[in-house]
């Protein structure tokens, strides 16, 4: 008797379990997560939150766009502004570490590479390694390129440009390239207008 | 010069596709994006744009190309850049921006192939959004196939639209074009299979199920959809009255996995239900040994005395029970004072504490849990993804506290830098104005044109000696002076031999400079010439100054009045920032609450369960006692 009173009293507790188990996968979300139409307060008033947020990014954008806009306008106007940009073309035949670059033998940028941002180039990124200004006038730049060429081994190559500074901003492009035909790097100071 | 600097290989169209797909489908296609379409890069600021880009640091990128487009530096790049600028603002959330954009460059008659990537992040736009219909039309636009993952993309997007409409036919025939491998297809017939069974197609729907399943999994991605999709089978199998094939689904789901709880627990079940009670004690003792915070675990707590009931070992069930109600009524005390820490508002500092902000990002996750006590009951909360998301927003509102910081400490050195030039042009420029060289700038022309003149006429009159250098000019004073001398003295001595050198000499100065003459005349050209050009960039530069002297003042006032409204505009943002950053905090403390009071709520319920089951024995105990007197 004890016996069938505790089983009784056991399935009556079990059914709830398999009801509770079952809820799971009622519970399970399509794996792909889509907009959540549910109604709940928490989503609702997350979504005001979520857009006024986005909102503000948006505003913090802007306003950094206006502020780099004055940075480079205030101290390096159209008339004097020189950047120099590294770019790199493949780049399996060179592990670049680092690029110095001298303006009128003067060492204006020392740049050490990290694999984050070599992995940038070879992807078709281009780093703008100097902002400054020169006088009108001519000039020269030298830089120099460290890292591993091939066979593992030391490299340091250098590449110069004589340069004529005008009244417009001017952009010089470090380029570093493979040569297949010989299978070494080869480096390039090329003027953009 | 190079006007055609060479080709950098870049892959926008996948990275647009992987921005996007991620702000769909959280960190799906993030990993497997695979660049397949390569273009040159035909200015450098917008290769500067992708260099922040690919490095993930997209609030750089974002500002760069805005400020790039502003400064028009990125024309040849103008479609593509408006492209990759939607899908960022996309994945940030910014839909009406987004929006907008790919709307723009539609209406602008853009390439067929921009246009056909604006069609689909506009119909992932309604359809997020929840514009169903407007999502439909959007996508039935698109002409060709996307490039690489994209299509797939859209396969998932045009199945999942099908859905929506309950047009589950279709949307197989949809999932069943897509590559059998592709993850997209798989999280495809999973969506699908779910959507049949809670439409009744049982059938259909578990058919799917056990294709996602039954495939082998290669990566950790597809293993957790796989275990997923068996957990699903298992309880529908349960819930169908057949447990033997929930157990044949379940017991295929990873034992070290996320929902390997879920799976031991149904494991039981499907063994009690087919009355093998000794074995459903397998997988609820070893439940038992797992973290009571996990709903599984709480359930087989109770689970396991049922079972132990059903066997007849009464006695240990009784233990089991109690042993479960003190774990219960444990748990709740904890939950209390968890509950208690949260609102005190440290919970989401101590989340953020070992995470370096540089960086806003949507990739972002949160990789370790706090150290607090509260941790252990919000994991699942954690990994959630509304509080994930506005985790997100409240570390992209740090970020920004950051920039904004930045920038007002900067905005003070501008004002700075331009109060010290106006000072130094105000002093400088008098000086140089007055200088003598400038004041005497005006003569300059008619000095110029003097000396032309005078070599026309040493040409025209072939007046060698006019191209005389000084030397010889000395040279020809001091002959000049002899001959004066001879003819004074002549008449009175016998000079003839004097006369004889001074001609002499004359005549050799006279073959010198003669001799010199086509190279001198050629070399007072050219310096006639280069002082043209002096004359012409002296004339530039001194109207330059002209003209900055007239400019200079509007010019400082303009960056002035430029920094002071600047400086207002961040002074107000941080104010907002700072707002939204507590409103998110708050928002954060009591999603976890909620979720702790909902625990502790499961547990309160399993507690009177487990009561109510003690009473019951208890009472049955007492009966039967009183029956056998």
């Amino acid at each position: 008797m004890k016996d069938r009173i505790i089983m009784h009293t056991l399935k009556r507790v079990r059914r709830a379990f398999v009801l509770l188990s079952l809820s799971l996968l009622v519970s399970l979300p399509p794996a792909v997560s889509v907009a959540d139409t549910t109604g709940k307060p928490q989503a609702t008033q997350y979504k005001g939150l979520d857009q006024q947020a986005q909102s503000l990014k948006k505003d913090v954008m802007e306003l950094n766009r206006d502020l780099l806009a004055l940075e480079e306008e205030l101290l390096f106007p159209a008339s004097t502004q020189v950047a120099v940009f590294v770019s790199m073309d493949i780049g399996s035949l060179f592990e670049l570490d680092a690029v110095e670059v001298k303006l009128d033998d003067k060492v204006v940028a020392h740049y050490l590479y990290t694999q984050r941002e070599i992995e940038a180039l070879r992807r078709g990124g281009v780093h703008r390694l100097y902002l400054g200004n020169l006088r009108v006038g001519k000039h020269e730049l030298v830089a120099f390129f460290t890292g591993k060429g091939p066979h593992d081994r030391d490299y340091r190559r250098g590449a110069t440009l004589e340069f004529e500074k005008l009244t417009e901003p001017r952009y010089i492009e470090l380029q570093i390239k493979d040569v297949t035909r010989n299978l070494q790097p080869e480096f390039r100071v090329k003027e953009w207008q | 010069m190079n006007r055609h600097p060479p080709a950098h290989k870049t892959r926008l169209t996948a990275l647009v596709a992987a921005l996007c797909a991620c702000a769909m489908l959280g960190t799906v296609a993030h990993g497997s994006a695979r660049r397949n379409e390569s273009q040159q890069v035909k200015d450098l600021h917008y290769g500067e744009v992708l260099f922040y880009f690919y490095q993930q640091q997209y609030f750089s990128a974002i500002t760069n190309l805005l400020t790039a487009q502003q400064f028009q530096r990125i024309d040849h790049h103008r479609d593509e850049a408006e492209l990759l600028l939607g899908g960022m603002y996309l994945s940030y959330g910014l839909h009406l921006q987004a929006g907008e954009i790919f709307q723009r460059l539609i209406d602008a008659g853009a390439a067929p192939e921009i246009r056909d990537r604006a069609w689909f992040y506009l119909a992932k736009i309604r359809y997020q959004r929840g514009y169903l219909a407007e999502a439909g039309d959007a996508i039935s636009r698109i002409h060709d196939a996307l490039p690489g993952e994209l299509e797939e993309e859209r396969q998932l997007l045009q199945a999942q639209l099908l859905m929506e409409r309950k047009d589950y036919r279709q949307a197989s025939e949809v999932l069943a074009r897509m590559h059998g491998q592709s993850a997209w297809a798989q999280y495809g017939r999973y969506n699908l299979g779910v959507a049949l069974i809670k439409a009744g197609d049982s059938a259909a729907g578990t058919a799917l199920l056990e294709e996602v399943g039954g495939k082998p999994a290669a990566d950790e991605e597809l293993k957790s959809l796989k275990d997923k999709a068996n957990v699903a089978l298992g309880y529908a199998f349960l819930r169908d009255a057949a447990p033997a094939r929930a157990q044949a689904r379940l017991e295929q789901v990873r034992l070290d996995g996320l929902l390997s709880n879920k799976a031991l627990l149904g494991v039981g079940w499907a063994y009690s239900a087919q009355n093998q009670n000794q074995q459903s004690l397998v997988p609820w003792t070893e439940l038992q040994k797992r973290n009571v915070i996990d709903s599984a675990v709480q359930e087989a707590l109770l689970a396991l005395p049922y079972a132990l009931g059903r066997l007849g070992a009464y006695q240990q069930s009784l233990q089991q029970y109690e042993t479960a109600i003190a774990v219960y009524t444990n748990e709740m005390a904890r939950i209390d004072s968890s509950m208690m820490a949260i609102r005190s508002g440290k919970m989401v500092d101590a989340i953020l504490q070992n995470d370096a902000v540089n960086e806003m990002g949507w990739f972002w996750r949160m990789r370790e849990v706090p150290d607090a006590p509260e941790s252990r009951y919000l994991i699942h909360l954690m990994a959630g993804h509304d509080f994930q998301e506005a985790l997100k927003n409240y570390r992209d509102l740090r970020f920004l506290t950051q920039n904004l910081d930045y920038w007002t400490n900067n905005i003070g050195i501008f004002g700075d830098m331009l109060a010290t030039r106006r000072l130094a042009y105000e002093k400088r420029l008098p000086r140089v104005l007055q200088d003598e060289r400038s004041r005497n700038f005006s003569e300059l022309p008619a000095r110029r044109d003097r000396y032309a003149a005078e070599l026309v006429r040493i040409e025209n009159t072939n007046d060698v000696m006019g191209l005389a250098n000084d030397k010889e000019q000395q040279l020809l004073a001091r002959l000049s002076r002899v001959e004066s001398t001879l003819k004074h003295l002549s008449g009175h001595e016998d000079i003839s031999a004097a006369q004889d050198k001074y001609r002499l000499l004359q005549g050799l100065l006279f073959w010198d400079v003669s001799s010199d003459y086509v190279p001198r005349l050629w070399q007072a050209r050219k310096e006639l010439k280069t002082l043209d050009q002096n004359l012409a960039e002296t004339g530039t530069r001194r109207e330059a100054l002209m003209r900055a002297q007239a400019d200079a003042p509007r010019t400082f006032e303009n960056f002035s009045a430029r920094i002071v409204q600047l400086r207002g505009r961040v002074t107000q943002l941080q104010s907002r920032v700072q707002a939204m950053a507590s409103a998110h905090g708050h928002f954060l403390e009591e999603l976890a609450v909620a979720e702790l009071t909902a625990q502790k709520e499961r547990l309160a319920a399993y507690l009177t369960q487990a009561r109510f089951a003690v009473a019951q024995m208890y009472d049955e105990a007492a009966n039967a006692g009183r029956g056998t007197k």
